[in-house]
């Protein structure tokens, strides 16, 4: 992170600037294309300095392909792909006549990809803008459906809780934050007992939440933020969404916490440009919160949506975003505790995790330790499944359940009679479980031995039809176009490791790929390039011989 | 009141640094080489080129010595086994993504030698060649040589002040340009120089240069 | 970053301005390769600017002086002739002179570009071998005030502390100056300690670059920079930012100053100034309240008619609260050329010998006239400016000019041709023809700064040792040498080898430089004074102040007019300046690729009195003073204040300082180029047709 660059935001943010991706953004939604004009007026407006802003304007890619007057994303996310390959994208990709990043002569209709939109409870997806009308479809008629012009807005998923008393499906309703306002717990006391609940981070390190709150109330400095992850990007993964979208408040209320416990006095949400309803139903929770006097003078809130790229999931690279930045990642230290936006102290958690805070305000830590009776993971944990499963949707679970039950019983195994070839869970750097190993439980420690991880909390099946070559193909592409560009390692070796894996390459040299995934798991500056060998691991110990090695 | 000094060991040698050093600025205090691409001493460390992983006791896997920070009695091994496979094989990928060899007075090239890569055995995608950019009386861009340092954008940010460059693109194609990628002249740029300076593959060298650099390749600017 | 495409390196200190950049010269083949900054640079730290990076082929332009040149008769051809040839004719003309008219019909000027060993031996040469105290250098035209003002305040004439005192700082003041533009490297490193939280408050009549990483930015009128100042300190004293301690233990002559300070309260001052009352209540604040704190200042202080009084002022404030003699509280005039600082500490001045030892005093002269073994005026010389006069009136004869191009940067050019003209023999030493060298009889080809050996002191006090990285072109020799040839051919043999051997006398004849050897310097320097032992000074009045009775001094001086104002004739003011890519006349760096950044000198116009004037941005128009005309293109900006314009003087063609007059520092006759009363419109515009203005 350059501090002079943060620096010269910070001022200009204190005067109420727009960031300059605000703004370039706004270029973008009002004429399809950003121009060195408006990449000039969002330096002039924001104080970047013109390179800096030009570097901001070919970084995102909601910035980079141009917008006809109907824009069609289609999702190339690992659901969509577990559901139809690429055969979706390649329909929309020869009916239009346009390759992906792609607008027409006449501007009339331009075509993108998108990772991902959080329909994976129906893939494949498609988005389809035009003027104000912004629909996502999504099922196996969603291509055909926006070819005729006639996108229909897909359902959103289902959701259930398996609990005897539903801790994080349940509607936030400020009584955790009534509660310490009203029995006057001090923040040291909050604080103290986040931490003795021991909630572990949701969105994939499962670092725990008091311990990082508990260095930003330490750090010097009279101004903190609190910022709620919401760029769920794993694609497979829709549970931020649900939480955003469907129980805002209970999000709200856990910042609201957070920064009592912390001492912050303002919040922000960075939401993900590809859930269009998340900022809406953010907002309107927190109007209504500010009506009821939970959200005001003592702490609000700013919901910001990002503009297209994985990594700003990263926590750096997410400050990053929220000031307008590229959105690269930063050596640590410092922390964001330490140093975070702005230069100032920030806790930033991932939204599910800062669900979790409102329960533990109300019944205490040893209440939500109870949550998961099987497992020392304190608390509960919502996953969510794709559309291969005959009952996909969003369903909160305890820790120390088996893979097998979760993938069976709860969402009933794979549609149509087909059978799970693997799972891969917590996101595109998770590892891959085959189904003989469906009896490994759904924990932090257990999954890790099996060079899995609980990440994120999505469980994506592959089905029998899939080829575990273009899997790692699949996974390989993603991380080559979402690396950030910064290290070394991710930057030139996921780019190898893919062109390893394409159609006409030779086979695979076991031994340079080892070397390489090596390399990436050892070099890189942060868990995408570090997490990208976990999934390929999986492949080579389960399925070498669809991988295409050499002999 | 300054916070006291430290010591750690470097290779089995004791050396004392100030607080706040990081295990670089201790190996390089030690005498003990280590390797960096993306490292200048005028500028806060960066962390991107990944090629400057020591082993430190204790910690489970080799660390980049250039933004970890001295911990009292640490000890350092710079010559870790996996940091050293990692340095080459970083060497070798980026070795891999130009489309000539650097410069033997590059500062790439010397790294390279010095750990004994050679040339790369990565086939496959390379930046593509382009002439180079000599519209301005003394600062050159080859483009094509950029290996995403970082190192010029820095000084220009963090010790010049001017702001004139920026990184661009993402993954694989991330690059360099000045202002609106408009050439050094068009942009805020007042040809100080630092950036030519610290580059360590000459994507960015001066004009007068171009015509010494001893690649025996034709790409490249006036002969 | 070394390179291994040169055949060698050399390290040296870079030749345009007063920061001192410590460069490595890659030399290939007998000529410069490249130049990169050094690392362990004090002033540097391995960084510098367009100008000492790039700015280096001028050496070897085709238009450099390669042989001496002689004009047998005025306006005649120049044409090439022998070294023998060229210093007997000197040698001849001056002996001549000096015997028809004294030794005071002789003047000599010495090049504030040139190195210390150059300076001083000019000035051997004009008290020894003519045996006349006319010698002068052009910080007479620059930071003479800075000088005068220091050694009356504090003692020494040089900046209290080091560049790195920003470093340090809460807080900075820097008035009257464009370090960005002008000291690039200190400009980059003041920026950057302003992002890092430096409050730095700029006093200019225009918005400069700083202004917009500063916290605070005032606009004076031009030539009421006392009244600032004084209002500065009206707070400070009311508002109990005076370290009392500090003021009675270590200083004199407050209670004069506190007299005066009613008369400067904050609403007075934007009577006088046009600076908002409150501007000026916030300015005193941020400095008093800093814990640490510098003042920068350069010549929009000094080239006023009471430059040297601001100076003083400046001195005042720091004295009040006690922020000097401190690391981060520090008095830092940014002295613009490279070896300003040097050419006035080695004595090339009218009044003083080395170290500022005066030639009055009867000791000192006489360890002067000692290792001479010449007697030595007890009278003052002749300053620039009387230089010009004396020659106009038929008084003064001869001058021996070398480094510097008096027609182009001295105020009032067509006084200077007239005096130049007026001379009956000229001689001129320098490296490239310039607008002087067309009056010169005898001109000399000499060394730049990548063809020398010697010293320059930079702004921090700071001599740095100058190693040749080439030789001379042609048959061009080292200033060094030619001012040895010369002083021989005068009877008067200057008895060093090298100019390392030089500053083994200097420093035997100078207290402040006692321990100065070239090998003591190494690659850091030693900023002066230095001990016989070679302990050097950092930070200068830690303990006492360098005056008699080791106090400081205050100063109670009023606000004054400036020499020009405006009025109804010339109803705008102009101020002269700097740019970044060329230095002063633009001498060497029109000579290099800088040429292809920049090629010329514009008016800054504010929009309200473009718009009154009709004038569009590009416009050709023309600017009258009091004393002269010129005629250049017009860049319309709202970074200037309405009221004012400015311009540069890099380029012969335009012939800048026509306009400026002959208003002057009252002390030490410093041209007031900063207040210059002009007219401008569009060309060819009859004044019968222009609007009235407001």
């Amino acid at each position: 992170m350059s501090r002079n660059l943060v620096e010269l935001i910070r001022r200009h943010h204190g005067l109420d600037a727009p960031s300059a991706l605000d703004v370039l953004k706004e270029a973008m939604e009002q004429r399809g294309e950003i121009t060195d004009a408006d990449r000039r007026a969002a330096a002039e407006r924001s104080g970047l300095p013109e390179a800096a802003v030009y570097g901001v304007s070919t970084f995102y890619d909601d910035l980079l392909a141009p917008r006809g007057a109907r824009h069609v994303r289609v999702c190339t996310g690992t659901a969509c792909f577990a559901a139809s390959g690429d055969e979706h994208v390649d329909a929309l990709r020869e009916s239009l006549g346009l390759e992906l990043g792609e607008r027409d002569a006449d501007g009339s209709v331009s075509l993108a990809e998108t990772v991902c939109l959080g329909f994976c409870h129906s893939a494949p997806a498609v988005r389809v803008t035009d003027g104000e009308r912004d629909v996502i479809d999504a099922g196996p008629d969603a291509v055909a459906r926006v070819l005729a012009g006639a996108p229909q807005a897909a359902g959103e998923p289902a959701w259930s809780s398996t609990l005897a008393e539903p801790v994080l499906t349940r509607p936030g309703d400020w009584s955790g934050l009534a509660r310490v306002l009203a029995d006057g717990v001090t923040p040291e006391a909050l604080l103290d007992e986040v931490k003795a609940a021991e909630i572990r981070g949701r969105g994939g390190a499962g670092f725990p939440a008091g311990v990082k709150w508990g260095f930003a109330r330490a750090a010097a400095g009279e101004e903190k933020f609190i910022v709620a992850n919401g760029d769920e990007g794993d694609p497979g993964s829709y549970i931020d969404k649900y939480l955003m979208e469907r129980n805002p408040a209970l999000l709200l209320e856990g910042m609201a916490l957070a920064a009592h416990a912390v001492g912050a006095a303002h919040g922000f949400v960075l939401v993900r440009s590809e859930y269009p309803r998340s900022k809406p139903a953010l907002e309107e929770a927190a109007a209504q919160a500010r009506a009821a006097g939970w959200l005001g003078e003592r702490f609000d809130v700013t919901i910001v949506e990002g503009a297209g790229s994985y990594v700003v999931g990263e926590e750096t690279a997410l400050l990053a975003c929220l000031e307008g930045l590229r959105g690269t990642v930063s050596a640590r230290p410092p922390f964001p505790a330490q140093e975070g936006l702005y230069g100032r102290p920030t806790v930033v958690n991932n939204v599910e995790t800062l669900c979790n805070v409102p329960f533990v305000a109300v019944h205490g830590a040893a209440a939500y330790h109870a949550l998961s009776p099987d497992s020392e993971t304190a608390g509960s944990k919502l996953v969510c499944f794709n559309e291969r499963f005959a009952r996909p949707g969003v369903y909160e679970v305890p820790f120390g359940v088996s893979m097998g039950r979760l993938c069976e019983e709860l969402a009933g195994g794979l549609r149509d009679g087909r059978a799970i070839k693997g799972v891969q869970i917590g996101g595109p750097l998770g590892g891959i479980l085959p189904a003989e190993r469906l009896d490994t439980l759904f924990d932090f420690d257990a999954l890790a031995a099996e060079g899995c991880m609980l990440g994120h909390g999505g469980i994506l099946a592959f089905d029998d039809a899939t080829s575990m070559r273009d899997v790692a193909r699949h996974l390989l592409r993603f991380g080559a176009h979402e690396s950030c560009g910064k290290c070394f390692p991710c930057r030139i070796g996921l780019r190898r490791a893919h062109a390893m894996f394409a159609a006409d390459a030779p086979p695979v040299e076991r031994g340079r790929l080892e070397e390489l995934l090596e390399t990436l798991e050892l070099g890189s500056l942060c868990a995408h390039g570090g997490g990208m060998p976990a999934p390929i691991r999986s492949l080579l110990r389960w399925w070498p011989d669809e991988l295409g090695l050499a002999t | 009141m300054s916070a006291p000094a430290l010591t750690v060991t470097v290779d089995g040698a004791a050396v004392e640094v100030p607080a706040g050093a990081t295990v670089l600025d201790a190996a390089r205090a030690a005498g003990r080489w280590v390797p960096t691409l993306c490292f200048d001493e005028r500028q806060a460390p960066f962390g991107a080129c990944r090629a400057c992983l020591v082993g430190v006791e204790g910690a489970p896997a080799p660390l980049p010595a250039c933004t970890t920070p001295c911990r009292d009695g640490m000890a350092i091994d710079t010559e870790d086994p996996a940091g050293r496979r990692v340095a080459n094989a970083v060497v070798e990928l980026v070795l891999s993504e130009l489309p000539q060899a650097p410069g033997p007075d590059t500062e790439l090239a010397r790294v390279a030698r010095r750990l004994g890569v050679g040339a790369p055995r990565w086939p496959g995608e390379q930046h593509a060649p382009e002439p180079a950019d000599a519209r301005h009386p003394y600062l050159a861009f080859q483009h094509e040589l950029c290996i995403s340092c970082g190192r010029c954008v820095r000084a220009c940010d963090e010790v010049q002040g001017t702001f004139a460059l920026t990184a661009t693109g993402r993954g694989f194609h991330a690059n360099v340009v000045a202002g609106l990628d408009e050439g050094f002249r068009a942009s805020a740029c007042v040809s100080c120089g630092a950036c030519a300076d610290t580059c360590p593959t000459d994507a960015i060298t001066e004009v007068s240069l171009l015509a010494l650099t001893a690649t025996g390749s034709t790409n490249g600017g006036p002969s | 970053m070394t390179d291994d495409r040169s055949a060698s390196t050399v390290t040296t200190t870079c030749g345009y301005c007063g920061v001192g950049c410590r460069l490595e010269a890659h030399t290939l083949d007998g000529g410069i390769a490249s130049i990169s900054p050094a690392l362990d640079g004090p002033a540097n730290e391995g960084h510098t600017c367009l100008k000492g990076r790039f700015a280096h082929r001028f050496a070897r332009h085709r238009e450099r002086l390669t042989t001496p040149l002689i004009r047998e008769e005025r306006r005649g051809p120049l044409r090439p002739a022998s070294w023998d040839e060229a210093i007997e004719r000197i040698a001849a003309e001056l002996t001549r002179i000096r015997s028809a008219h004294g030794h005071d019909a002789i003047a000599g000027l010495a090049s504030s570009r040139a190195t210390n060993e150059d300076c001083y031996a000019m000035q051997r040469l004009m008290r020894a071998a003519i045996g006349t105290n006319n010698i002068d250098n052009c910080s007479r035209v620059c930071h003479s005030p800075t000088s005068y003002a220091m050694r009356k305040a504090l003692g020494l004439s040089g900046a209290t502390g080091s560049f790195s005192d920003f470093d340090h700082a809460d807080a900075a003041i820097l008035i009257g100056a464009n370090p960005t533009d002008a000291h690039p490297v200190a400009g980059a490193r003041i920026k950057q300690a302003t992002l890092r939280g430096m409050r730095l408050v700029t006093i200019d009549p225009r918005r400069i670059e700083l202004s917009d990483y500063g916290v605070l930015h005032l606009a004076p009128r031009p030539g009421t920079n006392a009244a600032v100042m004084l209002g500065i300190a009206h707070v400070l004293e009311r508002d109990g930012f005076v370290d009392r301690d500090f003021v009675a233990a270590r200083t004199e002559g407050f209670d004069e100053l506190a007299a005066l300070l009613p008369a400067y309260a904050p609403e007075a001052v934007e009577a006088i100034s046009g600076v908002p009352a409150a501007d000026v209540e916030r300015a005193a604040r941020i400095y008093g309240e800093a814990q640490e704190a510098c003042v920068s200042w350069g010549l929009g202080v000094t080239e006023h008619k009471y430059g040297s009084e601001v100076v003083q002022l400046i001195c005042n404030v720091a004295l009040m609260t006690g922020k000097i003699g401190r690391r981060g509280s520090a008095l830092l005039p940014l002295r613009g050329q490279n070896n300003v600082q040097g050419s006035s500490d080695m004595g090339a001045l009218p009044d003083t010998f080395t170290g500022y030892q005066s030639v009055g005093d009867e000791q000192v002269a006489r360890r002067f006239e000692a290792v001479y073994g010449r007697p030595i005026p007890r009278e003052k010389g002749l300053t620039i400016p009387q230089m010009f006069d004396a020659a106009v009136a038929g008084e003064l004869k001869a001058m021996y000019i070398f480094g510097e191009d008096v027609a182009q940067t001295d105020p009032d050019t067509a006084h200077v041709v007239h005096a130049l003209e007026s001379l009956e023999f000229l001689v001129c030493q320098d490296i490239f023809e310039t607008e002087t060298t067309k009056y010169a009889d005898v001109i000399l080809p000499a060394s730049s700064f990548l063809e020398k050996s010697g010293t320059f002191t930079n702004a921090e006090r700071r001599i740095q040792l100058v190693a040749p990285a080439i030789e001379p072109p042609g048959d061009a020799k080292t200033d060094f040498e030619i001012i040895k040839l010369v002083s021989a051919a005068l009877g008067h043999e200057l008895p060093w080898e090298t100019p390392a051997d030089a500053m083994v006398e200097i420093a035997a004849l100078t207290p402040d430089f006692a321990g100065v050897t070239h090998a003591r310097l190494g690659r850091g320097g030693l900023q002066w004074p230095v001990a016989a032992d070679g302990a050097d000074a950092p930070i200068l009045y830690e303990q006492e102040f360098t005056r008699p009775g080791g106090k400081a001094h205050f100063a109670a001086l009023p606000y004054k007019v400036p020499g020009d104002a405006a009025d109804e004739e010339f109803p705008l003011i102009l101020v002269t300046g700097r740019r970044l890519q060329h230095y002063n006349a633009g001498t060497m760096t029109r000579r290099t690729g800088n040429v292809e950044l920049l090629d010329a000198d514009v008016l800054e116009i504010h929009p309200d009195d473009a718009a009154r004037l009709w004038i569009s941005e590009g416009d050709r128009i023309s600017v009258r003073s009091r004393v002269g005309r010129i005629e250049l293109p017009a860049h319309v900006t709202d970074r200037i204040e309405p009221g004012h314009v400015f311009t540069t003087f890099h380029f012969p063609e335009t012939r800048t300082n026509l306009l400026v007059g002959a208003s002057a520092d009252v002390n030490t006759s410093c041209p007031e180029y900063k207040v210059v009363a002009v007219d401008v419109r569009p060309l060819g515009e009859e004044p019968a047709r222009v609007p009235a203005l407001a």
